[in-house]
């Protein structure tokens, strides 16, 4: 493990993705994992929006849109005059911030210490950044120039536009990167100074009303500031220009804030060539599960949880969790737990890196024993069951009926999976029959004109003679799935409902497709559509 | 067998009802229904249009509200005569009075309470159960014999069963069975809409709205003979539909209007006293030997009033403009009746009519029995003075605002259609922003593929149809802008009364349509932010060069002033500062006081739309033979050189040479500017032209007189209002002309107004010979002032100062508190005021006086911000001394005055120090831009690119699509026209550039010059550079301000200097 303490020695990685919003929906697109109406073409000018004040604004935008001039907090009426070809889509900040939590996991390949910049959830596009402390991790890579282009040809590859810098403090690499003009820098820890010198005080990431301050008071650089007396800045603007300054020039620590998966215990294996099979990767997770067991044999400690993280050449992370009930390090059982997920495991492109790390850890207490994951109870009881039902009936045929919002009786129940919460009402339940044909079977009926229920019907060539009837129950078509049709041909498609029990007491459920109207030369039809119980 | 509808929710239940209540009582006519009533939910707000829909298809109309309870059943209330209605109308007002805007919250009890005379029918729920048929008993008893039970049958499959049930509880509780139809909509053609509507009332797409919608389309208006049908089992409640319509006999037409009473005092007849006053002011007006000419006419008018029983009107008016004149509020009446001689002597107007020999029969007239028409302007900043004392005067109870009807526009329906039928976001957009825009209403095929859409797509069609279909319904009822209607009764028994988003303010359910329709009076108190400017300049007069004046009193034709408005010089002038009248000023060349009544008049839509603004100028420049279409127009016409200019003269065309009588010439004009233009503009338009051509006019004449009164329709000037705005026309042109400094002054108090941003007029000013003293801590106060004979800049200039903090700045400064201030700390101690404040000050660059630019005075204001002495207030009572810790002198930057001129316009929206322009005029030289003022010196024809500041970007309606760009360099101002080609090309460019040049041919006309543009250059870009770089160079490719941010966030940073008023 690195001596993380010596400040002076620390060397952060800034990476910033100026255009992730846009890069991450056309990487989806791409991938195939959204639906979008239409292929992106990432040369063409594209802005995602969001409802802010006053209207649509642009939230986001990709290179193309900027070279356009197409800016952030633009009303997107503004941006559709200058640029008419814009494309639109909505800014999707949850998304956003998944997809970057993905990535920043994805860096953890190139050290452990990982954090995002800021929350991660942002709702506008330029935010977006990730933190990596390498101290100590460039020689794996073969140094820092060799580690940054790593990570730039792995970026070009994954086509999301990045800017980064390393310093010895996270302010002056972040201020580099977003700053510094240039695709990638390495700062040597004594030129901070000069690196720092002719960028915008908004780089030292003051809040904008300092950084505005200190502009109207002619001191727009960061050099400008390095002459004053600290008294004097900070009799005027207490210690955030001062602090923010001293982080810069690594003056004060400045601590990542890790993701949740950091630990100190773990272990790394890299394949030169990326590794897809499965027994390939169970055997790679069984020296893993070695490597790490005897680290925590050393440490006297056992795993809580662990979880094996794949990175794959696309630049997804694949990740197998497991939690045990009681500590332990004993390799076999470790290896059992995590073996049973490995089938489930979308290697597809292959892992070119694999990262066992240990979630939590408590001290070993001696004599632990058997570990077993029993408890269930409710509906838990239920799902084995379901499972194998499924598992020999098909998935697709164990289903429930959830009710849909449509005054069409086939179209106001859909099939869900069994597990699946009910949402919304049933309607008309007294109203509707308990069986409903697949498909409606057309009859030969007689009925009073206009709408009264049929007097006789014949159904697959056996006539009925009509006891009782009750209806018309009027249901028109939805109108709005076939705009085109027009009023006369909707109006042709309006079914009258009629609940019938004929001379044997079986009840029907009948309609006619179509009103009488003067202007209908047809005879509209009838259908027997459903069972009365 | 007949019928009649009861239950009807017109589009007046907003987002409820799928059809106007015209269209419902056409139809209801058409299908032979008996009577038609409108039932809207707790409202009234349809009434009057249903009322006068029904009248004109002869049916008789149930005035009716549906009342959804808070603890019942939803009941359909009618009254049976015009106390009932006055009940019905105040029941609703209380529930709307404790509701918030727009909602009402009745009980059962509250019902009970105004139940006289009115007749119900009871709406059963949904599952009517035990306690509803208890409640059915109860009801029964209250309202013995006036009480319905309503039945449905609206294909819901059990309506036989649900019939049958509601039968036997009608039998059991002796309460009778009526058919209604629960009517949305007037024909079934509407489903589709009504389904839109209610998706827009739930915010769901059409996909998504399931339940919400209804099953089918039944629920339109039905003839008797398929009620009688559907009701075969219960002929009775068909039968009482009638029968129940029978029994409410009351009308609409019964609400007769009656005048407060207390501007009449005790013992003497409301003639007697207007008469008494007219006499009286016109001794004031005309001194104590009154011409005959103006005897008669007052004579006169007072018998046409004393005639009409007008007197009231004339007393309640002449009140509250006294009331205004008391609390020296500038005020002006205008409207039909307002310029007689009796308003000129009872001060309500101050244009002589005698003068002008405008005829007072002319719009009061005995034949048309109808309320005149006066509506007083008053001083923007004190009309609310007037509006409270109204209030206070005829009581909250009978003084109300009338509501004006806001309606889905082209613009609001294609968006609320859109997506409920599911459009994309972009979709929605770009119909709504590029197609309906600016007021357009018509989509046209080519538009919409212009913007990448499919005109045949299904979706897009059904779209643009149902968003046609939808606008112009009612959306929300909103305050009229200043009309009121004072009774002598409780008004709320006249009209519901509602409350107003504003607090304190109450609503009636009408708007002024409704109001003519039913002939009650209403007087618009209207604000007009040129009177409060002409007060305060009358005031600034009078203090610092001793002369006292009034609209009067101000010197009446001034030819040193007319020759400035022959210049087009009329920046900030009331009325001809627009784009348009600058235009007309130098062609029209005003020399007297009727000809900018003209003037006035002559650039409105009516005249232009009527193309007759070329033909008038023609004749006036003597290059057109003078002559009449015919006598009987001679007279009409004889004033305006035989072109029909004003509102009133194309309706005398209308009566003299169409043979139209009044009353349907009025019917005209009221179509033209109020209900939805209905079939009936045909008939009109057939019978005006047709009637012309009979009487010999040419078809051509015809026509264009009846396009003008078209473009009359909504923005109407008569020739009196003309008249009143001439009038401040005349008098603010003559302040500018004599005291520039003056009336710079005072039209900067009264911002916001008029045309032009302070910057223009404060270079106008200066131009005028004007000095002009920047703002500054120790000589400005919040408003501009005279400061010897120059202009000095007030606190109110700074851009978000506040004005509490420049009362206590002014207070501290006087000589008991020590005099001017010598520092910030100086100040921040005697004030107390915030930092923030301070820092805006030195934003400003308002430190001057105490030595420090606005750099240092921040330096040292930054460090008044940290709380590091919390015994500060020991500290004051010690004389003022240096903080305990004296620090380094630190020396800042200097400010280039590029700078210093982008933060004066970020600050203060104006700069005395110098222009952007001419910072930048080195860059502009290398790209062969020239000087405005260089327009001067050239040809017509010559190619020329000029550049400048954006001021006001307009695009008159009536310009077929043209816009015009005024843009100002550090001489002179350009005049650019972009016509509709250039501008699709540049359309990015003309909206919303700051800083732009202009490529085009050089037009003149007479004295007016303007830059044809073909090209159009944004360079808007190099006002931010002026920033930084003293001589910055235009041409630098723009990313260079990108790249420096770095950031994408920052590619449009907050624009320091703003951008221009456009389209108004």
């Amino acid at each position: 493990m690195e001596n993380q303490e010596n400040q002076n020695g620390r060397r952060i990685l800034y990476l910033w993705l100026p255009y992730w919003p846009t890069d991450r929906l056309w990487r989806a697109q791409q991938a195939g994992r959204s639906t979008p109406t239409a292929e992106l073409d990432k040369s063409l000018a594209l802005a995602l929006i969001a409802a802010r004040q006053g209207g649509q604004r642009v939230a986001a935008v990709n290179m193309a849109a900027a070279e356009a001039g197409i800016g952030m907090g633009m009303m997107l009426t503004d941006a559709r005059a200058l640029l008419p070809e814009l494309a639109v889509y909505p800014m999707a900040p949850e998304e956003d911030a998944r997809a970057l939590a993905g990535l920043a996991d994805w860096c953890g390949r190139y050290s452990p210490w990982v954090s995002l910049d800021g929350d991660g959830a942002h709702d506008s596009g330029g935010q977006h950044g990730i933190c990596l402390d390498v101290t100590g991790c460039a020689h794996l890579f073969g140094g820092e120039d060799a580690m940054l282009a790593d990570l730039v040809r792995r970026m070009h590859g994954f086509a999301i536009q990045a800017r980064l810098a390393i310093a010895n403090s996270l302010g002056a690499a972040w201020a580099v990167a977003r700053y510094g003009g240039q695709g990638t820098a390495i700062v040597p820890a004594n030129e901070t100074r000069a690196a720092l010198k002719r960028l915008p005080v908004a780089a030292l990431r003051l809040s904008p009303g300092a950084a505005d301050a200190l502009a109207r008071l002619g001191l727009g650089r960061i050099g400008e500031l390095y002459a004053l007396p600290r008294g004097a800045l900070t009799a005027r603007f207490g210690r955030e220009v001062t602090y923010r300054l001293d982080q810069a020039l690594a003056k004060l620590s400045e601590p990542l804030l890790p993701r949740p998966a950091c630990t100190s215990f773990w272990s790394r294996l890299a394949f030169a060539e990326p590794i897809g099979h499965r027994d390939h990767i169970a055997r790679a997770a069984g020296q893993l599960i070695n490597d790490l067991c005897t680290v925590l044999e050393r440490e006297e400690r056992g795993a809580r949880r662990i979880e094996l993280r794949l990175y794959l050449a696309d630049g997804t992370v694949q990740r197998i969790k497991a939690g045990l009930n009681r500590a332990s390090r004993e390799p076999a059982h470790l290896l059992r737990l995590l073996a049973e997920h490995l089938p489930s495991l979308e290697a597809g492109f292959g892992a070119d890196l694999m990262l066992l790390m240990v979630g939590q850890s408590n001290p070993l207490p001696a004599g632990q024993r058997t570990l077993d994951n029993g408890e269930t109870g409710g509906i838990e009881e239920l799902a084995p069951l379901l499972d194998r039902l499924g598992n020999r009936l098909g998935a697709a045929n164990v289903a429930r009926f959830v009710p849909v919002q449509s005054h069409l009786p086939e179209q106001a129940a859909r099939l869900a999976p069994p597990l699946t919460r009910a949402v919304g009402e049933w309607r008309h339940v007294a109203r509707r029959p308990v069986y409903l044909l697949p498909r409606p079977e057309l009859v030969e009926a007689v009925a009073e004109v206009p709408d009264g229920p049929p007097v006789m019907f014949r159904w697959r060539g056996i006539a009925h003679r009509v006891q009782r009837g009750d209806g018309p129950e009027r249901i028109a078509p939805e109108w709005w799935h076939d705009m085109q049709a027009g009023a006369a041909r909707l109006a042709g498609e309006t079914r009258d409902y009629y609940r019938i029990e004929d001379s044997r007491g079986q009840r029907y459920w009948l309609y006619r497709q179509g009103l009488y109207d003067d202007a209908m030369a047809r005879i509209p039809d009838w259908y027997l559509h459903g069972f009365f119980a | 067998m007949s019928y009649a509808e009861l239950q009807v929710t017109s589009n007046f239940s907003f987002l409820r009802g799928g059809s106007h209540p015209d269209e419902l009582a056409i139809t209801a006519a058409a299908l032979g229904l008996s009577a038609i009533a409108i039932t809207d939910r707790n409202s009234l707000a349809g009434v009057v249009r249903a009322h006068v829909g029904a009248k004109s298809a002869g049916i008789r109309l149930l005035v009716g509200a549906r009342l959804d309870l808070q603890d019942g059943p939803s009941l359909l209330c009618f009254p049976s005569d015009r106390a009932a209605y006055g009940r019905l109308s105040r029941l609703l007002t209380v529930g709307r009075r404790r509701a918030p805007k727009g909602e009402c919250r009745l009980s059962l009890d509250d019902v009970l309470s105004y139940d006289r005379g009115q007749i119900f029918v009871i709406l059963a729920p949904p599952e009517p159960d035990e306690a509803f048929a208890e409640l059915l008993e109860k009801l029964g008893r209250d309202w013995p014999g006036c009480c319905y039970l309503a039945g449905h049958y609206l294909y819901s499959g059990d309506d036989r069963r649900r019939l049958a049930r509601l039968a036997a509880l009608a039998e059991a509780t002796a309460m009778p069975l009526v058919a209604t139809n629960d009517v949305h909509y007037h024909g079934p053609g509407r489903r589709p809409l009504q389904d839109v509507l209610c998706c827009i009332r739930e915010h769901c797409t059409l996909a998504e709205a399931g339940f919400h919608l209804d099953a089918n389309a039944e629920r339109h208006l039905k003839d008797a003979g398929e009620m009688t049908r559907l009701f075969a089992n219960y002929p009775d409640a068909v039968a009482r539909t009638v029968e129940l319509a029978e029994r409410c006999r009351f009308s609409l037409d019964e609400l007769r209007y009656e005048y407060p009473a207390e501007p009449v005092p005790a013992g003497r007849s409301a003639q007697e006293e207007l008469q008494r006053l007219t006499w009286i002011g016109a001794r004031e007006r005309y001194g104590v030997v009154i011409g005959t000419n103006v005897r008669d006419l007052l004579r006169h008018e007072l018998d046409l009033i004393g005639k009409l029983e007008y007197a009231p009107y004339f007393l309640t008016v002449h009140d509250i403009v006294r009331f205004a004149r008391e609390r020296g509020i500038l005020c002006q009446g205008r409207g039909s009746a307002a310029n007689s001689a009796v308003c000129y002597c009872l001060g309500i107007t101050a244009v002589d009519p005698a003068r002008l020999d405008l005829l007072f029969e002319r719009f009061i007239s005995a034949e048309r029995d109808e309320p005149p028409d006066i509506d007083v302007d008053f001083e923007h900043e004190r009309r609310e003075e007037v509006i409270q004392y109204v209030y206070e005067k005829y009581g909250r109870t009978r003084a109300g605002m009338t509501a004006t009807v806001i309606s889905y526009r082209a613009k609001s329906a294609i968006r609320e259609v859109g997506k409920a039928l599911g459009l994309s976001l972009d979709a929605v957009g770009a119909l709504a922003d590029n197609v309906w825009g600016w007021g357009g209403d018509q989509v046209e095929g080519e538009k919409v593929r212009e913007i990448g859409l499919d005109p045949g797509d299904p979706t897009v069609a059904m779209a643009i149809r149902l968003a046609r279909e939808l606008t112009g319904f009612p959306r929300h009822l909103s305050q009229h802008v200043g009309g009121f209607v004072i009774t002598r009764g409780a008004l709320s028994e006249v009209v519901p009364i509602t409350n107003a988003a504003m607090a304190e303010r109450t609503v009636i359910e009408w708007d002024k349509n409704d109001l003519d329709a039913l002939g009650i009076l209403k007087i618009d108190l209207l604000s007009l932010g040129m009177l409060t400017c002409i007060h305060k300049g009358f005031d600034l007069i009078a203090q610092h060069h001793g002369r006292k004046l009034s609209l009067a009193t101000v010197p009446a034709e001034d030819s040193a002033v007319y020759d400035m408005l022959c210049r087009a010089d009329s920046i900030g002038v009331f009325q001809v500062e627009s784009r348009a009248q600058m235009t007309m000023l130098p062609r029209l060349r005003p020399r007297n006081f009727y000809d900018l009544v003209i003037e006035v008049a002559i650039v409105r839509p009516g005249p232009i739309q009527g193309d007759m603004v070329h033909p008038y100028l023609r004749r006036r420049a003597g290059r057109e033979r003078l002559e009449y279409p015919s006598k009987d127009l001679e007279d009409v016409l004889g004033k305006t050189l035989g072109i029909p200019l004003f509102q009133e003269q194309a309706m005398r065309i209308a009566i003299v040479a169409a043979g139209f009588t009044p009353s349907e010439a009025d019917r005209l004009r009221r179509t033209m500017a109020t209900f939805r233009h209905t079939g009936t503009i045909h008939t009109f338009r057939h019978k005006m032209i047709e009637g012309m051509a009979a009487r010999g006019y040419d078809r051509d004449f015809a026509e264009r007189c009846f396009k003008q009164i078209e473009g009359f329709g909504e923005y109407g000037f008569p020739e009196s209002h003309a008249a009143s705005f001439a009038l401040l026309v005349y008098i603010s042109a003559w302040m500018k002309h004599h005291y520039p400094a003056v009336f710079a002054c005072a039209l900067l108090n009264s911002q916001p107004m008029g045309f032009y941003a302070p910057a223009q007029i404060v270079r106008d000013a200066r131009e005028h010979g004007a000095e002009v003293l920047p703002v500054d801590i120790n000589h400005s106060d919040w408003d501009c002032t005279i400061e010897a004979g120059a202009l000095r800049l007030g606190l109110r200039q700074i851009r978000h100062f506040q004005e509490v903090s420049a009362e206590i700045l002014v207070a501290k400064r006087g000589p008991e508190h020590g005099g001017g201030y010598e520092g910030p700390e100086d100040l921040w101690r005697r004030t107390g005021l915030g930092v923030g404040a301070l820092e805006k000050l030195a934003d400003a660059d308002a430190w001057r006086s105490t030595g420090l630019d606005r750099r240092q005075a921040l330096w040292t204001l930054k460090r008044l911000n940290q709380p590091e002495l919390p015994l500060f207030a020991a500290a004051q009572a010690r004389p003022p001394s240096v903080h305990a810790t004296k620090e380094a002198e630190v020396a800042l930057p200097d400010m280039p005055i590029g700078e210093q001129v982008v933060q004066d316009y970020a600050s203060l929206r104006l700069s005395l120090k110098d222009h952007p322009l001419r910072l930048l005029r080195p860059a502009l030289d290398r790209r062969d831009i020239v000087e405005n003022e260089m327009l001067l010196n050239l040809r017509a024809g010559a190619w020329v690119t000029v550049a400048g500041l954006v001021l006001v970007r307009q695009r008159p309606a009536t310009a077929s699509g043209v816009i015009f760009i005024t843009i100002e360099d550090e001489g002179a101002v350009a005049n650019i026209i972009v016509r509709p080609p250039v501008f699709e090309s540049h359309r990015r460019i003309v909206l919303s550039s700051r800083l732009l040049a202009a490529r085009g041919r050089l037009e003149r006309e007479g004295m007016i010059i303007h830059v044809l543009a073909e090209e159009l250059i944004d360079l808007s870009v190099d006002l931010d550079r002026l920033r930084e770089n003293p001589d910055a160079t235009s041409g630098q490719q723009p990313f260079a301000r990108r790249c420096r941010a770095g950031h994408p966030r920052n590619a449009h940073p907050a624009a320091p200097i703003p951008q221009a008023r456009s389209f108004r």
